[in-house]
């Protein structure tokens, strides 16, 4: 308990450094929403949030031109990178004021610029071509130009950004090179790529590697990889880069190898800028076009803030934004490279309830930290963050059945499923004793009747009952499909010959299949299938109803059966088939018995099962939907009296003319949109000029 | 160390460590008051040039014909003002420098030479009326003593005159009829009188721009080398102007070193009907506070000269236009009303939305009445030349034109608004279903529960009560679901707390509509350019909303929606919550031109008020001024501005403004609004705390339009909403029924305001810092606010 208690003080401390100096934010007095994640339906939305920072200060007196990066020293210093004015700005954050700067001399247009923990200042000076390393001073100790290991051969070395690690590496990020951040020893040495961001292709790319023979390869554009936007070091030496055009590998957090510690992806945008951390580990992104993004260390977004604008002089508003750093106060800022002018952020009361609740739970610190997270909860319902906080803290302290609300609204379903399964755990404990005597008791009760209905009363009052249910007109129709599920070979035998024999509509057997039971099994798969994708338990419920295109689910559903009863009709008439068109109808719907029961089984067996079953899950899923497609298939070549090779003929066909109806229906609609569309600028045109 | 003390331990620990490292100066940011300006230097301005009009006790005017400029001296300072700048045009210097014939005739003749201020600008900056127009889709100005194209007469006699102006360039003529009064100035400009050939391309009509503007860059004769010198800064006067964005923002005169971007307040919010678009989109940024009263004001010095402008005909056409040093290579800070009659949109002729620019065929049809009230001294003799003087001489204004009305109130305890947001719609799997977050018991239990928390004085407004909520339902139906009540449950509910002092209403906002809650036709406001007017919201709501554009009601359904449902309210309960109507303003348009002007528009809007008044009383979301006189609650007042980085205060002037006529109300508190630092703004802007709640957790309305209500529920802000009250109410209880009349900076973050109940004068101190404070040896705890 007592190292617990040492623990948590320096936590504390650690929290407290960053909220230093402790004003309580007035907020309601933001410029831009601040929105956090929600995972809804797999999909994101970012529903908004309370304030998380303030537009506190606006400097405008420093009268920069075009800067393009800013790095803050622990003592406050802003060291800003004015490229147009071609210097190296040193401003004082506590007094507001210049202290210094690095102009002329071998500084040509510096671009990026980072200081080491023993004050030293390296400048990426794309003009120069070269990292300048300036001591504390501001005197000049090396220029690093191009490096000259044969490895780094004829590569270009225009640097536009530079960070260095704790052992006095490089980490140079150059305009034109796609091989990746290149590392550079302390003496400049070239010591290879650090990371590479991999090349992807598009779809049609592909295609065209395959197709392209060389020459036409070479002629077209090359495929480079994501550019990197950026580098930074950490305290501890971690280095973390961004990337622009591909939101995937926005940001990277590095492990010493150059591997991407974020395995499962960042929730980002691909015009990011420039990153940054700060004591905690927190990690702040930039964008391009203003906006500013928290996560945690361990890249979940945490929210974000900021807006487009132009034309408009709004604190907290950037027209362009190239970087980002924080303070040791905790206070981002970020500099306008349109505007040149440096705007901070102040942390409002609620960002630092999160930030010391994240901390309080990294610390393993779960009870302190559910009453810190229930805090935020209680500011923003909606905060996946938040019900994600709470959920594992109760997780974590056991308290399983409170975490599974908490995990729903978060659309955690891993966490869900792993809570539950202890829930499950607990309560079969106690109904598996009432189970196993239920089942004892039922065999039991089998025995008996089986010993006291010796002539076998009772079975053939289930069977006569059976067949009178078959026999009943409509409802027996129904049911049919039940037998035809058990004998399908036989029952689309019996369908075959009911409805191609003149006056042989009874065949020996119960039920019959007739069009208006085959109606009814389609509006009842429909319903079935409608129950099973809205209705299934949270863990296997990925798309609530709200997100789902009803209309089109019941446009597509009767669409396809239509167009496959209509083109396998086609098909078969032009291919000696000896369906007709009702039999065309009918035989589907007599198939697909077996997946409406697996469809109601999984919607039933998903409230119970947890991830770790899915399999069983699946494996209905598998058998009964091949189940339906034999049934189908036998169908066909019964009813059509086709061989096996021809009733894949005859499947295959059916699909085509399936893709062709689709697709000339298509054409057609958009014809028809695009005259209406020529028919009434027409009309506008005429109402307004010539009438 | 069992784990609850250790937990307590640990908050100790981190509240103690809060305050302790904490205790810094106090930092001003632009959504602070900062202390006052400078006190300005008094030049004695020399009358040279200038015809004697005429005089009054207060004031006595001039008048300087080539230059078309009024000079304005303040008889209680001796502070002169210029309706002009009063800058020669170049030419004029070298014509006239020639022509001298002696070395004394050569130094009148050299008059200094602006800099950065090409003639068309020296033109804008002298005269007292320029006309902006298009020509060949770019703007141009011409002025009333523009150096060539235009020429003026003024006559007239005693105290009224008449400015005649020919602008034979663009073939237009118009005037401006000017009224010296005791202490004001006011300018009258019919559009009766504005004929030829150029009002079809006159954007709009500037009044008297430079009138208190500061700074500038001049260069000046030196007798000794013979000619002009470098230029240099002139006098800046310290000063401010003040803009009603939001509550109220000062823009101080300042050097700013960079280039920035004009203010332009469009009053009563820009017109959706004429903006260049017919479409617009909601975006991440906090939109822009559209100022809600046509005024603005210029202060130089502390306390010592001022003015305030306020348009009395012609505001819903109005923009106030602040150009912060400095914009275009203008170094003078300059502010003025410009009043619209023609603009440039975006005409659209197919689906594909192809199209092309053009004006409208007709102008905007009003009159411009514009007055500018001069203000003096420390407001020991009338009103104080500042911002609280501005605002108070403004409420004088309108409280004489019956606008506004003083209300007696009686001493007790602050209200509190506390809405409900009772429903509202997501999709189903046919169609739509209402998600039902607070019923008609759930409203009953929490205004009881509030009221066993010691909060008393409570008034409600209920959102999303009728079947199929605030989104899809017609925006005058009164029917109803049983999910959340029935008719009889909510008379009863409402019945109940009436007797109980409580007032609970119905709220609507009859002016935001969508095609899913009813048919754009015959319904929905029209762009000048002939399609429905159309907002994208999909930014704001959540992607399966059922709704994710919005519409604007025809002005005069939004009137007649008003009317029904004030007579079917007037049935249930004792007032009507109105958002939205009470805030936009749109006109509507059809092939034929306009169908509903602005001006009329806020004429229907406001008579529909007024026949809704006589039933019940309202509660307005954010009103226009043209509402005031109908208004019993203010709700949402704004506490800040839109932070242009130019505005370097944030000042209570609206609520000095609306004082003592009407309640106001605060924003939601539940929203970034519950903090210690926001209790003190609640007194120190003297708006009382409002919430909005919900019985069941807001994750609810996830799927719907309100997802941007992402916290509201009871049992989650019972704890917020009682410290947030106790905490207001404790030191506003106390001012309630006084007058309040000034507000000062003592220092960065420590705020004194003055009330007077009779003869006797109170002060509440508001200490923003996080050291305490002592004034006039009382102790002000950090983060506090004290009544004495």
């Amino acid at each position: 308990m007592k190292r617990g208690k040492i623990t948590v003080c320096i936590l504390l401390a650690f929290v407290l450094t960053i909220m230093a100096p402790a004003t309580t934010a007035s907020a309601n007095q933001a410029t831009s929403y601040t929105y956090t994640l929600e995972i809804k339906s797999g999909s994101y939305e970012f529903p908004r949030t309370q304030d998380a920072y303030l537009p506190d200060k606006t400097v405008t007196k420093l009268e920069l031109s075009k800067p393009t990066d800013v790095f803050i020293t622990q003592d406050n210093r802003m060291f800003i990178c004015d490229s147009g004015n071609k210097r190296i700005v040193i401003y004082n954050i506590d007094t507001d004021t210049v202290v210094d700067e690095i102009k002329g001399g071998e500084l040509k247009t510096p671009m990026g610029v980072f200081v080491t923990k023993d004050g030293c200042i390296y400048v990426a000076d794309n003009g120069a071509k070269a990292v300048l390393k300036y001591s504390p001073e501001l005197e000049l100790l090396n220029t690093f130009t191009r490096p000259t290991q044969p490895s780094f051969s004829d590569t270009n070395f225009d640097p536009l950004k530079v960070a260095v690690d704790n052992a006095g590496n490089m980490y140079v990020i150059s305009e034109g090179v796609y091989n990746g951040i290149i590392q550079l020893a302390g003496t400049g040495d070239f010591l290879g790529y650090f990371a590479v961001n991999k090349t992807k292709l598009t779809p049609s790319q592909l295609v065209q590697k395959i197709l392209f023979t060389r020459e036409q390869l070479a002629n077209l554009t090359a495929t480079v990889p994501t550019t990197f936007s950026n580098v930074y070091v950490d305290d501890m030496g971690i280095v973390y880069s961004t990337s622009m055009g591909n939101a995937d590998e926005c940001l990277k957090k590095h492990n010493t190898s150059g591997g991407n510690m974020f395995m499962e992806g960042i929730v980002g945008w691909d015009d990011v800028t420039d990153v940054t951390t700060d004591k905690n580990g927190i990690i702040y992104t930039c964008t391009e076009r203003g906006y500013i993004e928290i996560y945690s260390k361990n890249g979940e977004f945490i929210f974000e803030f900021g807006s487009f604008v132009t034309n408009v002089d709004i604190a907290g508003l950037f027209s362009s934004l190239p970087s980002i750093a924080v303070d040791n106060n905790g206070f981002i800022w970020g500099v306008d490279k349109d505007k040149g002018y440096l705007q901070s952020f102040k942390p409002t009361d609620y960002a630092k309830q999160i930030y010391g609740a994240m901390g309080l739970y990294e610390a393993g610190k779960y009870e302190e930290s559910l009453s810190a997270w229930r805090d935020v909860l209680r500011l923003n319902q909606m905060s996946v963050l938040a019900h994600n906080g709470v959920g594992k803290a109760l997780f974590h302290a056991q308290r399983y059945e409170e975490s599974l609300e908490h995990f729903e609204v978060a659309e955690n379903r891993n966490y869900y499923s792993e809570a539950f399964w202890e829930v499950r755990n607990q309560k079969l404990q106690v109904i598996l004793p009432y189970v196993f005597a239920l089942i004892f008791l039922l065999i039991v009760v089998n025995i008996v009747i089986k010993r006291v209905d010796k002539k076998g009363k009772l079975k053939n009052f289930k069977k006569d009952l059976t067949n009178k249910m078959l026999d009943t007109p409509v409802l027996g129709d129904v049911l049919f499909m039940f037998r035809v599920a058990r004998h399908p070979g036989d029952r689309y035998y019996d369908i075959r010959v009911a409805n191609s024999v003149r006056g042989a509509s009874k065949f020996a057997g119960h039920g019959h299949a007739s069009v208006i039971g085959a109606a009814i099994i389609y509006v009842l798969t429909f319903i079935t299938y409608m129950v099973y994708s809205t209705m299934k338990g949270f863990i296997y419920q990925y798309v609530a109803v709200e997100d789902m295109d009803i209309g089109g689910s019941v446009a597509g559903f009767f669409v396809l059966i239509g167009l496959f009863v209509i083109c396998n009709w086609l098909v078969t008439s032009i291919n000696d088939g000896d369906g007709s068109l009702k039999t065309v109808f009918i035989l589907p719907a007599y198939a697909v018995a077996p997946l409406i029961v697996g469809m109601l089984s999984v919607t039933v067996l998903s409230y119970a099962m947890t991830y770790n079953e899915s399999f069983i899950l699946t494996i209905i899923m598998v058998v009964t939907g091949i189940w339906s497609f034999v049934n189908l298939f036998t169908g066909l070549m019964n009813v059509h009296d086709y061989s096996f090779g021809e009733t894949v003929r005859s499947f295959i066909i059916t699909f085509f003319f399936m893709a062709v109806a689709v697709i000339i229906g298509l054409i057609v609609s958009i014809m028809f949109e695009q005259l209406f569309g020529f028919i009434v600028s027409v009309g506008r045109e005429l109402i307004l000029n010539v009438i | 160390m069992s784990s609850k003390k250790f937990r307590i331990t640990s908050i100790a620990l981190l509240a103690c460590l809060l305050f302790t490292t904490g205790a810094t100066g106090y930092i001003d940011t632009n959504r602070d008051t900062r202390p006052a300006p400078e006190k300005a230097l008094v030049e004695t301005i020399g009358t040279n040039g200038y015809d004697f009009l005429t005089e009054t006790d207060t004031l006595k005017y001039y008048y300087r014909d080539d230059r078309d400029i009024f000079m304005i001296v303040d008889k209680r300072n001796g502070y002169t003002w210029k309706t002009g700048l009063d800058a020669a045009y170049s030419s004029e210097i070298k014509k006239n420098m020639a022509a001298a014939s002696n070395d004394e005739e050569l130094l009148l003749a050299a008059e200094p030479k602006e800099k950065n201020l090409n003639a068309t600008y020296i033109g804008i900056a002298n005269s007292l009326v320029t006309v902006e127009y298009s020509e060949l889709e770019t703007t141009k100005y011409i002025s009333s003593a523009s150096e060539k194209g235009a020429s003026s007469v003024l006559s007239g006699n005693g105290r009224d005159y008449k400015l005649d102006v020919n602008m034979e360039a663009i073939d237009l003529k118009l005037s401006v009829y000017i009224t010296l009064g005791e202490d004001e100035i006011s300018y009258f400009v019919p559009f009766e009188e504005m004929s030829g050939e150029g009002l079809k391309s006159v954007t709009a009509v500037i009044l008297t721009p430079f009138l208190g503007a500061s700074g500038g860059l001049a260069q000046y004769y030196d007798p000794e080398t013979g000619d002009y010198g470098e230029a240099v800064s002139k006098y800046m006067v310290p000063g401010y102007v003040l803009v009603p964005d939001g509550s109220g923002a000062l823009i101080r005169f300042t050097d700013n070193n960079v280039a920035f971007t004009s203010y332009e307040g469009d009053v009563y919010g820009s017109d959706p009907s004429t903006e260049t678009f017919y479409y617009s989109e909601v975006t991440d940024a906090v939109p822009v506070k559209d100022p809600v009263m046509p005024v603005f004001g210029i202060a130089h010095g502390n306390r010592q000269a001022a003015f305030v402008a306020y348009a009395e005909s012609g505001a819903e056409y109005m923009d106030i236009i602040v150009n912060p040093e400095e914009t275009k290579r203008i170094k003078y800070t300059y502010a003025y009303p410009r009043f619209e009659y023609n603009l440039t949109y975006y005409q659209v002729y197919n689906n594909a939305g192809s199209g092309y620019f053009t004006l409208m065929e007709e102008p905007n049809i009003f009159d411009v009445r514009m007055t500018y009230k001069f203000l003096a001294g420390d407001g020991s003799k009338g009103f104080a030349a500042d911002y609280t003087g501005m605002a108070l001489a403004y409420r004088e204004h309108l409280v004489e034109e019956g606008i506004l009305t003083e209300k007696d109130v009686t001493a007790g305890d602050i209200p509190m608004r506390a809405d409900f947001l009772m429903s509202d719609v997501k999709k189903s799997v046919i169609g739509t279903t209402q998600v039902v977050t607070t019923t008609v018991d759930d409203v009953r239990d929490i205004l009881n529960d509030l009221e066993e928390a010691g909060i008393k004085n409570v008034n409600s407004g209920l959102i999303g009560w009728q079947k199929k909520s605030e989104t899809l339902a017609k925006p005058a139906s009164f029917s109803f679901t049983k999910s959340i009540g029935s008719s009889k449950d909510f008379k009863g509910l409402m019945k109940e707390f009436a007797e109980r002092g409580k007032d609970l209403s119905f709220s609507r906002n009859f002016t935001v509509i969508n095609d899913k809650m009813l048919s754009y036709y015959t319904n929905a406001a029209k762009h000048v350019n002939t399609w429905y007017l159309s907002v994208d919201r999909t930014v704001l709501y959540p992607k399966n909303a059922p709704v994710q554009y919005t519409g604007y009601a025809l002005p005069e359904k939004t009137a007649k929606w008003i009317e029904t449902a004030a007579k079917k309210a007037s049935s249930y309960a004792g007032s009507l919550t109105i958002t939205g109507s009470s805030n936009i303003l749109t006109a509507t348009y059809d092939r034929n031109g306009v169908v509903t002007s602005l001006t009329d528009s806020a004429k229907l809007i406001a008579e529909s008020m007024e026949a809704a008044a006589g039933k019940l009383a309202l509660n307005l979301e954010n009103p226009n001024m043209y509402l005031w006189k109908y208004t019993n609650r203010y709700l949402k007042a704004p506490v800040g501005n839109s932070q242009f980085v130019f505005e370097s205060d944030t000042v209570p002037f609206l609520q000095l403004v609306l004082n003592g006529t009407m309640e106001m109300y605060a924003p939601y508190s539940n929203f970034s609004f519950y903090t210690q630092a926001d209790i003190l703004r609640m007194i120190d802007y003297n708006v009382y705390p409002s919430f909005v709640f919900t019985g069941e957790p807001s994750y609810l309305l996830s799927d719907t339009a309100s997802s941007d209500m992402y916290s509201t529920e009871y049992t989650e802000y019972k704890a917020i909403a009682k410290r947030v009250y106790e905490g207001v109410n404790g030191v506003l209880s106390r001012t309630m029924g006084m007058d309040w009349t000034g507000r000062e900076v003592l220092k960065s973050g420590l705020i004194k305001n003055t009330y007077k109940d009779g003869k006797e004068t109170h002060y509440v101190i508001i200490n923003y810092t996080q050291s305490d404070e002592t004034v006039d040896g009382v102790k002000v705890p950090a983060l506090s606010a004290i009544f004495r």
